[in-house]
């Protein structure tokens, strides 16, 4: 290839060390082809002046749709015609990230012929991210994706591409079939997620127990926390195998944040009823201890990095919900969240911060769902709040009938 | 060539075709897991029937050459069959426990890094940097490589009471979500940006940037038709620059990068929590950043030596309290460390009852 | 209404914000029912058919996306006018 050779002394020392290195990755890309090439000297000028000279995207993308495509251009074209255009197409993962090499290679395959041969296996939201290609591969490249069962993911104020932990596929915690599910409301949503509709972006990830091994708790506006109704079965003997090895009392026992459990040297007992199933004794015994009961999840909302106003956890919304196909109960809530941020949310705010500002009860009313103490830490503080008319008439109601039965309910 | 028949809508391929038999069989039916060592787990189904999964480390950023060694690795030991991780490592899952060691031996031959399991240091979860963002003010893959070269051992064999995950953010739009990581680099613009006010009125919307402001440091000027920033109230996090264009807030000599700690995600034990700033600045330092790496190895060890067994950073700290992090890490206590932004009244002490 | 009526007054909503307000998609569809009485659906439905040939697109700038009438370099990269 008679590509220009790049004299690279910073980044060269991100070559050195055990860890993989990304300048490595970079160089062998560009060994056949022009556009990592050039992106290998784009860097190392970034290394030398220490400031990035990629600019805000532009328009570009596939027809009909709205996302999938990030328009890319560097400031310094000139000096790097191969990184001038350098576009990012975001390809929509399979759940669980799980492929054979049969399809990874006919991946590769497309991409060598279109686009840089960088990638990013994966990119934060799950999406296969192919780094770099110019405007006019872009259909190209789509048409062969498509046409062999690929399909783009989400960019831009629309649904992102949802994902999910490993969940039942291999993994004993699991309450719900996260993989099946992440597949039902991707296909249940395409057209949110190919066409921006929205106020903002929107995530949803979904984790099979409390470990939330996707981080949905801290990174999605729906965040989908597998949990159970029921108890913790004990296998007595399999807890005496632990204890050969184990401080159960250190390690278990008083690390138990509701201290609902106790280990008397034989037995192991576990107060069920006080258990927030957070999850840990389970995990560091897992041989011994398994949730029984009902499975499902906890459905939590509005959770965000800091832009604009301060990062979000997402909070409890529905506390329980079963989580079976076809889902239907649940892509219907789903629907309802959006018609209720698209009523009230202003461009560029995330649904937290819409609740944040319109009010949690606003939010709840519209969904149809109860207030209930599993969504609060603890109660207000201030005595400053909204009563409606319904409101009054209500405890005035419930006031009366107290008069009639001669006995006070709170 | 004529290019194929494009689809719309399709949506990704169904998981179930790249589910290995072993798992088909077993799906949703796995009995328990152990841990062999950092580089490996076995899975063992209802059935009896065994999984074993390698991990391999790697650095997000892969040439589909690589992709093509992961894929005949596959081929050779696992039927074809392997996956990522949420944390971008790679795992191969073999069925046939004959198999294990001689995929490990080829995997070490190759010079592929096996671990990551357990508690020690997988992964760092980061964004794109120079590499390819245009809001970045550092480059996330270096400081993640250079960070990695030096905890390698924790990623390999070293354990540590719990598992620390690191997280890169280049901004802080933060796309990698790492503002719940037991430690996280998040670079940060220390300067207020600069306007140029000609091409403000084709390229931007007043009221948008006006809003995008979290501190309302934005107002108009319409002397210039554009706007004036109020360097009294800006704090720089750069949103105004991603609505708006000519807002220039890149600055290759202030930009640099800050230090949160005690963050975690999962509900065990303790409620998740965000990371806290305990470091507010150090310069941009490239290639390898030497004493942003230095920081997080000595936060690290100090972690080692003080917490106990399955207390994650954050539970350490929140244990020990803040005072005794700050006078066991020796590192200096700053103004920037007092939430003056929306946290205030949750994070002032309100009891005389810390310690000296 | 019919659908190609609604497509004319969609483009010409389209036109006359450019330059001036980055239409969100929900900003035409709530526009156009409300000036010409007409159901949000059925506006949706002619929005959708005008991209998905080119004759309006969906643009990202400023961290938010909107729809807007193509360029026509745009059209010429899709190929639908040389």
């Amino acid at each position: 290839m008679a590509g220009k050779k790049y004299n690279t002394p910073l980044i060269d020392e991100l070559e050195k060390g055990p860890w993989p290195s990304f300048v490595t990755e970079m160089k062998k890309a560009a060994k056949n082809n022009e556009m990592a090439n050039d992106a290998v000297g784009h860097l190392e000028k970034c290394y030398s002046t220490r400031v990035g000279y990629w600019k805000h995207g532009g328009i570009v993308g596939v027809l009909g749709y709205g996302g999938g495509v990030i328009g890319r251009y560097s400031e310094i074209g000139n000096e790097f015609p191969g990184v001038a255009h350098f576009h990012t197409v975001r390809i929509n993962q399979p759940s669980g990230f799980f492929y054979t090499s049969k399809a990874l290679r006919e991946i590769c395959d497309i991409w060598d012929k279109y686009g840089s041969g960088l990638t990013n296996v994966h990119g934060s939201t799950g999406d296969l991210v192919l780094l770099g290609t110019k405007t006019d591969a872009l259909e190209p490249i789509f048409a062969e994706y498509s046409s062999r069962g690929w399909d783009l993911g989400g960019s831009g104020s629309a649904l992102r591409t949802p994902s999910c932990c490993v969940g039942p596929a291999r993994c004993e915690w699991s309450n719900y079939d996260t993989l099946d599910l992440t597949y039902a409301l991707t296909q249940e949503f395409q057209d949110e997620l190919h066409r921006p509709t929205f106020s903002y972006k929107f995530k949803i990830k979904s984790s099979g127990c409390a470990c939330d091994c996707v981080a949905a708790l801290a990174r999605a506006d729906l965040s989908i926390i597998g949990t159970w109704k029921g108890d913790i079965k004990i296998d007595q003997s399999e807890v005496k195998n632990y204890a050969k090895t184990m401080d159960i009392n250190a390690e278990i026992i008083n690390m138990c944040p509701t201290g609902c459990m106790s280990y008397d040297g034989k037995e192991l007992k576990i107060n069920n009823a006080e258990c927030n199933r957070c999850m840990h004794c389970i995990t560091r015994m897992t041989k011994a201890l398994k949730p029984s009961g009902e499975r499902g999840a906890t459905l939590c909302m509005g959770s965000k990095a800091p832009i604009v106003v301060g990062s979000l956890l997402s909070w409890v919304i529905v506390p329980f919900v079963k989580l079976e196909p076809p889902y239907t109960e649940l892509k219907a809530l789903i629907r309802k969240i959006w018609d209720w941020w698209d009523e009230n949310g202003k461009p560029r705010e995330r649904i937290g911060e819409v609740i944040e500002i319109k009010g949690m009860r606003s939010f709840l009313e519209a969904i149809g769902v109860p207030p209930q103490p599993q969504q609060i830490k603890e109660p207000r503080k201030d005595p400053f709040m909204f009563y409606t008319d319904d409101d009054i008439a209500a405890y005035k109601a419930k006031e009366a009938e107290e008069k009639k039965t001669k006995k006070y309910k709170f | 060539m004529a290019l194929p028949q494009r689809k719309t809508d399709i949506g990704p391929p169904n998981y179930k075709q790249f589910l290995p038999p072993v798992i088909q069989k077993n799906y949703g039916k796995w009995k328990y897991h152990e841990v062999i060592n950092p580089g490996s787990m076995v899975h063992v189904a209802e059935s009896g029937d065994k999984l074993w999964t390698v991990r391999v480390a790697s650095p997000r950023l892969l040439a589909t050459d690589t992709i093509r060694e992961h894929c005949d690795i596959a081929d050779k030991y696992c039927d074809g069959f392997f996956r990522y991780t949420t944390r971008n490592n790679v795992e191969f899952l073999v069925s046939d426990e004959k198999k294990l060691e001689p995929l490990k031996k080829e995997l070490k031959d190759k010079g592929f890094k096996m671990g990551g399991i357990g508690a020690g240091i997988t992964n760092v979860v980061h964004t794109q940097g120079w590499v390819h963002c245009h809001s970045a003010c550092t480059d996330a893959s270096g400081i993640v490589k250079a960070m990695m070269d030096e905890l390698y051992e924790y990623f390999e064999s070293k354990r540590l009471p719990n598992k620390v995950r690191l997280a890169v953010a280049c901004c802080v739009n933060m796309c990698g979500a790492v503002h719940c990581s037991d430690i996280a680099i998040v670079a940060v613009h220390t300067k207020v940006p600069t306007i140029a006010h000609e091409n403000f009125k084709n390229m931007c919307e007043l009221p948008t940037v006006i809003g995008s402001c979290p501190t309302r440091a934005i107002s108009p000027d319409p002397a210039q038709k554009s706007v004036k920033i109020n360097p009294e109230k800006c704090m720089y996090c750069g949103n105004c620059f991603t609505v708006c264009p000519p807002i220039s807030i890149k600055d290759p000599e202030r930009d640099g990068v800050a230090i949160v700690v005690g963050g975690k995600i999962n509900s065990l034990r303790t409620n998740p929590k965000f990371s806290k700033l305990v470091i507010p600045y150090i310069s941009n330092e490239p290639p390898r950043w030497p004493k942003v790496v230095a920081a997080v190895k000595h936060i690290i060890e100090v972690y080692a030596k003080n917490a106990r067994k399955h207390e994650r950073i954050g539970e350490w700290i929140e244990r020990v309290g803040w005072e005794r992090f700050f006078s066991l890490t020796g590192i200096d206590f700053t103004f920037q460390a007092i939430d003056d932004f929306t946290f205030m009244r949750d994070t002032l002490r309100t009891a005389s009852t810390f310690k000296w | 209404m019919d659908i190609n009526v609604l497509k004319d007054k969609i483009y010409a909503f389209s036109e006359a914000a450019k330059g001036k307000k980055k239409l969100k998609e929900k900003d035409i569809i709530k526009g156009i029912s409300e000036a010409e009485s007409a159901d949000p659906a059925e506006v949706k439905k002619a929005l959708r058919e005008m991209i998905d040939v080119g004759k309006l697109m969906y643009s990202y700038g400023g961290g938010a996306s909107s729809v807007e009438i193509p360029s026509e370099e745009y059209l010429r990269e899709k190929g639908l006018i040389k």
